[in-house]
């Protein structure tokens, strides 16, 4: 007779240990109430968002938030920063990935550890030095800039920061590249060119997206850096929230955060879900 | 043979730093021929082939190509295709989209590329498979992708690196029949790296033997087998047992042999004393008999049964193990013996061969 033997948990067996569990769901609670309380007042039927008391159910707030010209042109102007920079990022990002991954030349690991500072260097640094930058040198766009141009020390401040992670997602992409596969093009007659374009990129695509995304929700939520380089006429959503919540915590605020919350939440989602992707071809 | 060669290798050297990974190798290939380069792990064969294929270029020597010089011609200009060891299906294209592309690089019409495609793939019985994703594919079907993607273009030589390694065991064994079918089907040369001497002695018409980047021997199967130009291929073409010669004289009759004592040797006589020479006894030419006799005695060992045939292990006074091979009906009667029991071995001294411990 066979005898059922109770199997021991392993030590992270989570799904089998008591005070695991309980762990689990305190780290989740701890990590994510904020942001559930900041979704449900969002609906709260009262005049100041930091009210804790419900007072009935009401999307008012998401109305009144949608016709709050300035709120929607910081919104605009976040939206217009975040694509912008997304692009150059993933080009940038892409050339420092494939030169890093293909080439050797001299002082190279030095070049890499440059390339990934932006990522450690801690962000108020990078807004100080941004804006140091900008006006030592003059290159503050004139006021009165038409817009979207009025955007650019931000769009290039964004740029600095968020190019070296998409250098990240796309380099690592690169290293499951099976080198062959470049070798076996090139025997079939393609230029260096036909092989990248034929066989590199459609590889690198799904570290493109992701690298992509990662950028445009950098770009979309920051705060340290653009605040130290926006204008009067050129406040984004985040500068523009901080402001509002000076004066003081409305639900309006809260409204605004959600639909932020949201828009980062499903591109973080898609990202996720395009690496992965392409990591089980192959 | 006056066949001009279709690829000659000439004087090839190749260095990585200060490591010698090929020294000196000139090999020609036939028009039509099924050549392989044999050699243990690390001796150069992959090397070789990427240069004749243009990914690595030789420190010193040239390929000629149909006679022309390939120095300067780099891969995608050489009229070679290769069949790579991890296959290199490119994963984002369908199987037809894979064996058209070379085709597209070459500007073809897309007519001809339709049923230039559809033919290769009909070659290697892909036909129905022309719409899947290799992801979709198993790895023999893979590998047959890569061959056709690689012979639609009817290169002057199909290059082929390790083809068979990643395919368990039986369907290698097809596949190496396939692959020669193929071969005489196309007619195109095939230069075919491999470490395993079977599957080599199998299908090439001719066979290089590398050891450590030289060349010990280049011959055909037969002549390789029966007359190994060293104990290197002797040892690494087939079984054999090898018996250091550690007295001989020119003049003289006889020998001495490691473990078999003074016997009558007279090939030895033709190598000038001091070469180390070694004495070659393949295990068939060794007949076992039970008991005491006249022979060299032994006593008997592990036997391995291999279906129609068996490989008996003996050992000798000395302790040296020897290796001989019985079949099934002799092996069945030695079975029945003791482990340990003696027996006598007969040796087939007009197959044993001399040979120089090293040919170079
Ligand atoms: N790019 C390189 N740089 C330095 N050494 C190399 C390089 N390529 C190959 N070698 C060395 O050259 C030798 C021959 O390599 P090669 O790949 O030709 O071996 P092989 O005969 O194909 O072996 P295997 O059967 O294991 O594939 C090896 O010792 C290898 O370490
Ligand atoms: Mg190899």
């Amino acid at each position: 007779m066979a005898r059922r033997r109770r199997q021991r948990p392993g030590p992270f067996d989570y799904s089998r240990k008591l005070s695991l569990q309980m762990v689990f769901v305190l780290a989740t609670i701890f990590l994510y109430a904020p942001i559930i309380v900041l979704i449900i007042f969002s609906f709260n039927d009262s005049r100041r968002g930091g009210n804790v008391i419900w007072r009935g159910f009401t999307t008012d707030y998401y109305v009144k938030a949608a016709n709050n010209a300035s709120l929607i042109e910081a919104f605009t102007n976040s939206l217009t920063i975040a694509v912008i920079s997304t692009i150059f990022s993933v080009i940038l990002g892409a050339i420092t990935a494939v030169v890093l991954w293909r080439w050797r030349f001299p002082l190279k690991p030095g070049f890499e550890g440059l390339v990934a500072l932006p990522i450690v260097i801690p962000e108020i640094c990078l807004g100080v030095a941004v804006a140091v930058f900008f006006s030592y040198f003059g290159l503050y766009v004139p006021p009165g800039t038409p817009w979207p141009f009025n955007l650019t020390n931000i769009i290039i401040a964004h740029i600095t920061f968020s190019f070296p992670f998409a250098a990240m997602v796309i380099r690592t992409r690169l290293q499951s590249f099976n080198r062959e596969m470049e070798e076996a093009a090139k025997d079939l007659g393609a230029t260096e060119f036909q092989v990248f374009r034929d066989v590199i990129l459609p590889h690198l695509k799904p570290g493109l997206i992701a690298g992509g995304l990662l950028a445009f929700t950098l770009s979309l939520d920051d705060f340290v850096i653009t605040f130290f380089t926006s204008g009067p006429d050129t406040v984004t959503f985040p500068v523009k929230v901080y402001s509002m919540v000076r004066f003081s915590v409305t639900p309006e605020i809260n409204a605004a955060s959600t639909v932020l919350i949201l828009i980062t939440l499903v591109l973080t989602a898609i990202a996720m879900r395009y690496q992965s992707f392409g990591d089980d071809r192959q | 043979m006056t066949q001009t060669p279709i690829i000659s290798i000439r004087n090839v050297t190749k260095r990585f730093g200060s490591f010698t990974a090929l020294e000196d190798i000139s090999i020609d290939i036939r028009p039509g021929e099924i050549f392989a380069l044999l050699g243990p792990s690390g001796c150069g064969k992959s090397t070789l082939l990427r240069i004749i294929a243009g990914f690595e270029t030789p420190t010193e020597g040239d390929i000629l190509i149909d006679g022309k010089d390939m120095t300067e011609v780099p891969p995608n200009k050489r009229p070679v295709n290769m069949v790579f060891q991890s296959y290199a299906v490119f994963p984002h294209m369908s199987v037809a989209d894979n064996v058209a592309y070379g085709l597209k690089m070459d500007k073809l019409p897309a007519a001809e590329i339709k049923t230039k495609v559809a033919e290769a793939l009909k070659q290697v019985h892909l036909s129905e498979f022309s719409h899947r994703m290799p992801d979709q594919l198993s790895g023999g079907q893979r590998q047959r992708v890569a061959l056709a993607r690689a012979l639609v273009k009817r290169p002057r030589v199909l290059l082929l690196d390790e083809p068979l390694s990643a395919l368990d065991a039986k369907l290698r064994d097809a596949m190496r029949l396939e692959l020669v079918k193929l071969q005489q089907t196309v007619g195109v040369s095939f230069i075919m790296v491999t470490h395993d001497q079977s599957e080599a002695l199998a299908m090439a018409d001719r066979i290089a033997v590398l050891d450590q980047g030289r060349l010990r021997q280049l011959a055909d199967p037969v002549t390789l087998y029966r007359k190994p130009a060293d104990a290197f291929v002797a040892d690494f073409i087939g079984r054999v047992n090898l018996f250091e010669v550690t007295a001989h004289e020119p003049g003289s009759t006889t020998a001495t042999v490691a473990s078999l004592g003074e016997i009558a040797l007279a090939a030895a006589a033709a190598y000038p004393e001091g070469e180390a020479l070694v004495l070659a006894v393949r295990p068939e030419h060794i007949r076992l008999t039970a008991g005491e006799g006249p022979g060299v005695p032994a006593t008997l060992g592990d036997v391995a049964f291999q279906g129609d045939s068996s490989i008996v292990e003996v050992t000798l006074a000395d302790g040296r193990s020897v290796q001989v091979l019985e079949d099934a009906a002799e092996s069945a009667r030695l079975m029945q013996l003791d482990p340990g029991a003696i027996v006598t071995l007969e040796i087939d001294w007009t197959k044993a061969a001399i040979l120089r411990r090293s040919a170079l």
